[in-house]
This record gives C-alpha cells, structure tokens and sequence, in this order.
C-alpha cells in the first residue's frame, strides 16, 4: 500500500506539472506569421533570425498558398498573425487582403526595385520561385520514355499516366502554372491545352513540392513543381533532371506585409526590417530562384542543376494583376473540368 | 477540469455540514455526478451544438442553404459513394480476417500465441497513416516489389486506401473478437461432438452463435474508424477523394467552416447509427458464462493446427512488413536509392525540430491523468451510486462513442475559438488537445473501468457503507485499492490513443502545438517520406516505451494478468 501511494502521489504531480507549464502559451516578445515559404527554407530563415534577434519568438504557421488565402478570408474579422510572409502576390493583392494589411516602409526599402513592391507600402516582394519539371532519369530509361523539353512534350502518349502536377486551388505554383499557360496561350487553346494534359495526367496533388518529391521517389516520370524544390532533391542525390519548360517558365513573387491587426506590431516592424537585413539576403541567395535585391550569387549548385545566370531569360513576363483580378474564375472553371 | 477533484469535493462538503446528516451522502452523491456531467456536457455536447448550429447558418440567416448546396451537388454525392465503398468493402474484409485470426488464436493449438497476438496488435502503436506509408514504400510505383520484380503495378486509390484501411482496423476486430473466443464452456462442444456433430457444423451451430454480438461489435467499430479516418486516404489516396479527406481539405485547407460542419454531421449519422445499433444488439448481451462452465480443453488437430499456423503467419508478416518497411526506410540515406545505414533523417531539421514529439508526451500524460479521472469517477458513478442520475449519466459517457473525431474537433474550434468562452483561456494550449483526446476517447475508457468495477463485488461497499464510512473513504480504502491496476490500463490506454490519433487534433495544433502525429501527415503530405517515417518510429518507440514502464509496474505489485492494449 505504501508502495502504491507513493506511486501514485509520483503520478498525480508529473500531471500537475505538465499541466502547469503549458496551460499557458504566449510569451513577451512573441509574434505569430503566417508564410507559404517551404518548410525547409522557412526553418533556414528563422534559424538566421534568431540568431540576429534572440529576444523575439517566432511562431510560424507554414500553409499551401491557397489554403492560406482562404484561412485568411475565413479569420478576416479576427485575425490571429501579425505578418504575412513570404505570400503570393496574386493573393497578397486580392483587395480583401490589402484592406487587412497596414502600410510600413521597411528599412532598406530602397533596395526593393520599385516594380516589386506596392505603391502604397502595403507589401514588397523580395524573392520568388519559378516552374520546373522533375524528370526522374531512372524511371525514363526503365521506361524508354523521351526528356521532355517543354509543356508540349508532356502530351505526349508515351507520358500517360507518368505525370503528377499541383492543385492549384490549393497550392500557388498549381496556379502560376494555369495562369502561365493561360497568358502564353490564350484562355481558348490554353484550357484547350490543359484539357488535353489532363488525361496524362497521374494525379493532381495538393502540395507544391510533392509533385517534385514523388518524381524524386520515382513513384512518377515526371513531377510539375518548381526549380528550387528540384534544385534541392538533386543537392540531395536524387536521380533527377530539372528542367525549364522551353514554352517560358510561369513565375510568382513572394510578398511580405503587416497586418492592421496586430498586437505585437513593435516585433512584428522589427522582424520585417530584418527580412531586408544583409544577413537575410544572404539567405535568399541560398534558397531561392528568384531574389529581387542585389548581394549574393547564385550558388554552384544551382546552376550545376542547370538554372541559367541570368533567369530573366527563361522566365515569362506574367501579368500578376491578371492572375490575381482573374484568380476566383478561373479556379472556378478549372475546379468544374479537371477537378477530380 | 480547472477546479480540481478534491477542491470541489472540499466545497461541496462545506456546503453539505449546513444540511441534515441523513441527506449528505445522497446531496454529495449528486454533487459529484454532476461533476462528471460537467465536463461532458461542455466538452463533448456544447461543441457539437456548436457543429449544427454553424451548418445551418447561412449568409441569409438560418436555413438548409449548406445542406442544400452540398446534397445537391454532383461531386459530394460521389464523394459519399466513394466513402461507402470503401467503408464497406473494408469492414467486410477485416472482421472476416480478425475473426479468423482470433479464431486460431483461441481455439487451435497454434505455436506462440502471445507473439501472433503482439504482431496483431502492432498497428494500434502507430499514427494510423503508417499503414500507407508502409504500403506506399513496399507497393508503390517505385516501392520495393515494383523495383525488385520489375512489375508495373500503381496501389494509389481505391485498393491502397482498402488494404491500408485494413490493416489500420484489424487489431480492434481481433481484440473484440479474441476476448470472446475466449470464453467458451467446453460442456456445449462435448455434447455437440457427441450428436455426431462434425467441426464444420460445430463451428456453424456452436461457436458462430456464441460470438454473434462480438461479430456485430467489430462490424460497428471498424465501419465508424474506417469512415472517419482520413490519414490513409490523403496518403495513399491519389486522386479518390473520400468524405473525411473532404472535411480535411475544406477545413483545414479552405477555412470552409459552412461546409465542413454539413459534411460533419452528414458523417455523424451514419456513425451515430452504427453504435446506436451495437448498443441495441448487446443490450442482452449478457451472455455470461453460465457458473458450472467449463475451460475449453482444444485437442490438437493436424491439418487444422497447421492450416491456421500458415494462416497467422501470413498475416502476421503482412502487419510486420508494413511497419516494418517504415522503420527500415527511416534508417536509409536514400530511400529508395542509397540504401545504407543513416541516421540523418532523425536530426528533424524541419520547423519546429523534435519539438512536435514531446508535444505528444506532454499531450498523452495529460490526457492519462485527465481522463483516469474522468472515466473511473464515471464508472464509480454509474457503478456505484444508485440515484436517479445513473441512466442519463451512463448515456452520457457513451455519447462519445457516436462522434467521429473530425467532428468533435471541428466543433472545438467553433466553441472555444472565441474570447467571450471561459475555455478560450486554454485555446491553442497542448491541455485543449489532452482533453479534446479525453472525450474523444472516453467511451471506451469509461467501458474499461466499469466493466472492471463490476467484476469487483459491491458488497465491500456495503459493508464498507454499513461501517459508516463515507463514499470518499470507501473510494479511498476499498475501491481504489482494488481498482488501481485497471486504472493504470486505462491511463495507458489514454497515453497510446493520444499518441497516434490524427483526426480531431488535427484541427486544434496551433504552431507552437504541433503534436508528432500530425508532423508525420504533414511531412508525408509534402513528400518528404524519410522523414515522415523517422517521425513514426519515433512514435511508436514512445508508445512501446509506455507499455513497457506499465507492464514493469504492475509485474513488481504482483499484478500479471491485467491487460493493457485495448
């Protein structure tokens, strides 16, 4: 008996304990940010921003950019986030979301190009991502398949089935990748386009980076995603090419804002001016494809994946107000053919 | 639970010196069931109104509008078409497989049972998602038999999410089934061998008769998992969309508020139905054995003996091959290319880190102690006291049994996720999710104990009763005492749940509240299966972890016999 109550007693306060500590979760100092930045680089970064700012803790909310949209529009009358990170603009411009943003003029600012932040302050874009296919190099010749060169190419018979791309009403590079082919084309023959892919089409996958990973596993010939994604599975061994689809690669800037609502916003205006901080360009240099402030170099191993110098020449001029002004209708329609 | 057990026993007896003598026990014996009530009504009744109240809210006041614009639309009703197909088809397969296997388990003299038994139980470790992550490594396009025998064959949808379905709900079928194939009066097979009767007809008129309710229990329970679960088919569903991955996506993904709560309560009813009906079928299902049975003696029988063993361990190494191929390929560098030793894919270089895990031990403590509590006053309650309360309160403790997870966590987010409730002060803290596991779980939690406080005699009660002890010192001196084993398995029980359930946390992780189970969905939703699978094995190492500390604890008091995986 004595034995049992003690036990028991050794029970009773490991539960309190625990019960004691996380009953409570906010902190002083603390600031919540929603991003779309992928997982790994977000880790890189707030690695990197802590080390700047120890005394501010980030709590990080990393959501497709779709989904992220519509969790914004959903807490609209009740936001929870103080910034938002690393964000589409075709979404960041929807005007419900403008209206929820606050005008703040970062320090080094003026290191933005005019063209890649909004006029009234509300956001600056400081990096982006652009498509690319993963082709699986094992599985092409496993199954005597052609490399595909371009967007074209994946009509082809032979790739039936062997072919994974994004969702794009969840995932922001399913939808450059529409919005693209529908700028490139022509609204008429691009859905006439996407109709015909779609029956080469394996699966339609929520995530942006999944289609890239499961090329990577060769679980399909051939995954649409986007460079950066394909850059890092090479880094990491996978038998992979990347390749730049030779029609132009659709393209999206990734914004940063503050919210109206934020209760933190000291923290919030400080972790802001650091993403424009020398330390935090270095990063991007690092981890993405696109930076739009001058400092550091693309890495050896982007360009050993065969990412060009100089981008601009792979890249399609998008029409982001057109993504964005057109973005409900045509998900609407893509969601009423393709959807599966 | 923010006032604790004791304070509120303090208060109510304070409150009960000012009465009559004579009346306090019986004004105590009220107060501490409405304590049980308490929770249960705030924590599982007042989210689920919350669930019918936001499905009927439409930008035009209350309506149908929602149901309306879901029934009707051409999508949906393929989504519940597909959700029943493989509900069904799934729920046929696995009560058939775990009858079988329990069967041989029980009643032939297959070798090493208590290993066939820990294989059979292996899922119940594991997020449920495991099984097609391991389906996926071992059948996928490019998983290890496609490449070995250079086949060309895809598992992604319908059969990927049934086969992995299976696997999922196989150990609660056997469980159900083994604890009845256990009981068996050897009279009934000695007199029916003696008419003449042949194993088949044997098997036909004795033993299938004998396991009916547990046959319709399994049924219940494995078509309310498998309807509910939508870790599986996000996995390995490909393109077939189910309506648990449709609530997950519209929620989650869209904030569709609106529509998740009718796709909720479209879920919530064919579930309510299935326990409704199993709690009408085993209403008289008392079958105890009757006082001069007799242990089944089993004869040895060559073909069937080795028939069954060639049955339990093919099914055995289906259930081993799966988790198995998950473990291996968390400890490769390259899956499946570079094939070597590696442990880097347990440095967690992602968001959040190892952070998740302990999340989940932190998690699972809570809800063990919380819902120890809960469910062993509960069954106390309805065990023990008789006031007219006993009824309503036993139908309360059961309601939960009724309510698919997605559900209730659904309905947690539209009841607390709002500054005017007093719970808000707890919203988005690891303690909303231990308790959010608590109810969701409290069920079978509660069926445990009281099933266990039966088997203890109430006359000790009496006499304790008699002797002028009050319920608090006949708890303290006589129940608990007995009870504490069982108890212990209910705690553990609690800990193994919260450990590996998906489905209503999902909707309650903030980012500083991620729990391990939900990293494993999230980091295989994403692709990066190495480290989903390294994320998995770690759970499963806590899980076994706890089971083992359990079984260490209750061998040193002399308790041998106590099961603990339910």
């Amino acid at each position: 008996m004595n034995k049992l109550s003690s036990f028991m007693i050794c029970l009773a306060f490991a539960v309190a304990f625990n019960m004691g500590g996380w009953c409570s979760n906010t902190l002083a100092g603390e600031i919540t940010v929603y991003t779309s930045y992928e997982e790994d680089e977000a880790a890189a970064f707030l690695a990197a921003f802590n080390e700047d700012n120890p005394d501010i803790r980030v709590n990080l909310l990393r959501l497709s950019t779709g989904d992220l949209h519509a969790r914004m529009l959903a807490e609209r009358a009740n936001p929870r986030h103080d910034v938002i990170w690393g964000w589409a603009v075709t979404n960041m411009v929807d005007p419900r979301i403008m209206e929820m943003l606050e005008p703040y003029e970062p320090k080094g600012i003026e290191k933005v190009p005019a063209r890649f932040r909004d006029p009234e302050n509300r956001w600056f874009a400081k990096t982006g991502y652009m498509a690319a296919f993963c082709v699986n190099n094992e599985i092409l010749t496993r199954r005597n398949l052609p490399m595909p060169a371009s967007w074209e190419d994946l009509l082809r018979p032979e790739f039936k089935g062997e072919v994974v791309m994004p969702n794009p009403a969840s995932s922001g590079t399913g939808y450059l990748m529409i919005a693209s082919l529908l700028q490139m084309k022509g609204e008429e023959k691009g859905w006439e386009y996407l109709e015909k892919l779609d029956s080469n089409i394996a699966q339609y996958i929520k995530s942006g980076s999944r289609p890239c990973n499961a090329a990577s596993a060769g679980e399909f010939a051939v995954g649409a995603s986007f460079a950066l994604r394909a850059i890092k599975n090479i880094e990491e061994g996978f038998p992979i090419t990347m390749i730049i689809p030779a029609e132009g690669a659709g393209n999206e800037l990734e914004a940063t804002g503050l919210m109206k609502s934020s209760r933190n916003k000291e923290e919030a205006k400080r972790f802001i001016d650091w993403t424009l901080s020398e330390n935090a360009v270095n990063e991007y240099y690092k981890w993405k494809e696109i930076v739009t402030v001058d400092g550091g170099t693309m890495p050896k191993s982007f360009i050993e994946a065969g990412l060009p110098k100089d981008i601009g020449s792979v890249m399609v001029e998008m029409d982001f107000s057109w993504s964005a002004a057109n973005r409900d209708r045509i998900l609407e329609e893509w969601q009423s053919r393709l959807e599966r | 639970m923010s006032i604790s057990p004791t304070s509120q026993n303090r208060l109510a007896q304070s409150f009960i010196q000012r009465t009559a003598p004579m009346d306090q026990e019986a004004l105590l014996k009220i107060v501490v069931a409405c304590m049980v009530a308490l929770p249960l009504i705030v924590f599982v009744l007042y989210p689920l109104i919350h669930i019918l109240g936001k499905s009927i809210q439409t930008p035009e006041g209350i309506g149908l509008g929602n149901y309306y614009s879901v029934l009707g639309n051409r999508r949906f009703l393929g989504l519940v078409y597909n959700s029943f197909e493989v509900t069904l088809v799934t729920t046929a397969l696995a009560v058939v497989l775990a009858y079988v296997f329990a069967y041989g388990i029980q009643r032939t003299k297959v070798p090493v049972k208590n290993l066939f038994r820990l294989i059979a139980l292996i899922p119940l470790f594991a997020p449920s998602l495991v099984q097609a992550q391991g389906l996926l490594l071992l059948l996928g396009r490019n998983g290890l038999v496609n490449r070995t025998l250079a086949t060309d064959f895809s598992i992604y949808g319908y059969w990927g999410i049934v086969i992995s379905s299976v696997l999922y709900v196989f150990p609660y079928a056997f469980l159900i089934f083994s604890a009845s194939l256990a009981m068996a009066d050897n009279r009934l097979y000695e007199s029916s061998r003696i008419l003449g009767a042949g194993p088949w007809r044997t098997f036909l008129t004795v033993t299938l008769p004998s396991t009916r309710f547990a046959t319709m229990a399994s049924i219940f329970v494995v078509f309310t998992l498998v309807i509910t679960d939508f870790g599986n088919p996000m996995v390995i569903g490909g393109d077939y969309n189910v309506l648990a991955t449709e609530v997950y996506n519209q929620v989650i993904g869209q904030a569709n508020f609106e529509l998740g709560t009718v796709i909720g309560m479209v879920l919530l009813l064919p579930v309510a139905l299935a326990v409704a009906a199993e709690k009408m079928f085993n209403r008289n299902n008392q079958i105890q054995l009757a006082d001069h049975a007799q242990p089944m003696a089993i004869m040895p029988h060559k073909l069937r003996d080795v028939l069954f063993t060639v049955y339990t361990v093919s099914v055995s190494l289906c259930i081993l091959a799966v988790v198995g191929i998950v473990i291996f390929a968390s400890f490769t560098h390259l899956w499946p290319y570079r094939m070597n030793f590696s442990l880097r894919h347990y440095a967690f270089d992602v968001q959040n880190g190892i952070q998740p895990l302990w999340n989940s031990m932190y998690v699972g403590l809570m809800a063990s102690g919380i819902g120890v509590v809960a469910a062993g006053l509960g069954a106390y309650v309805t065990e023990r006291f008789k006031t007219f309360l006993d009824s309503p309160l036993y139908f309360l403790c059961l309601v939960p049994a009724a309510v698919p997870g997605m559900v209730l966590g659904l309905g947690y987010i539209l009841a607390f996720n709002n500054p005017s409730n007093p719970v808000h002060a707890i919203y988005g803290s690891l303690l909303l999710i231990a308790i959010c596991n608590v109810y969701y779980y409290h069920a079978q939690g509660f069926l445990i104990a009281s099933t266990s406080m039966k088997q203890i005699s109430s006359n000790y009660d009496e006499a304790s009763a008699t002797l002028g002890g009050t319920f608090a010192r006949t708890i303290r001196k006589v129940t608990l005492p007995m009870m504490w084993p069982t108890l212990l398995g209910v705690a553990v029980f609690f800990f193994m749940r919260s450990m590996v359930t998906l489905s209503a946390v999902i909707f309650l992780i903030t980012p500083s509240s991620q729990v391990a189970a939900v990293s494993v969905l999230l980091l295989e939703d994403r692709g990066a299966v190495n480290q989903a699978a390294a994320f998995s094995v770690c759970i499963m190492g806590m899980v076994v972890a706890s089971l083992i500390i359990a079984r260490l604890i209750l061998n040193y008091f002399g308790y041998r016999n106590i099961s603990l995986i339910r």
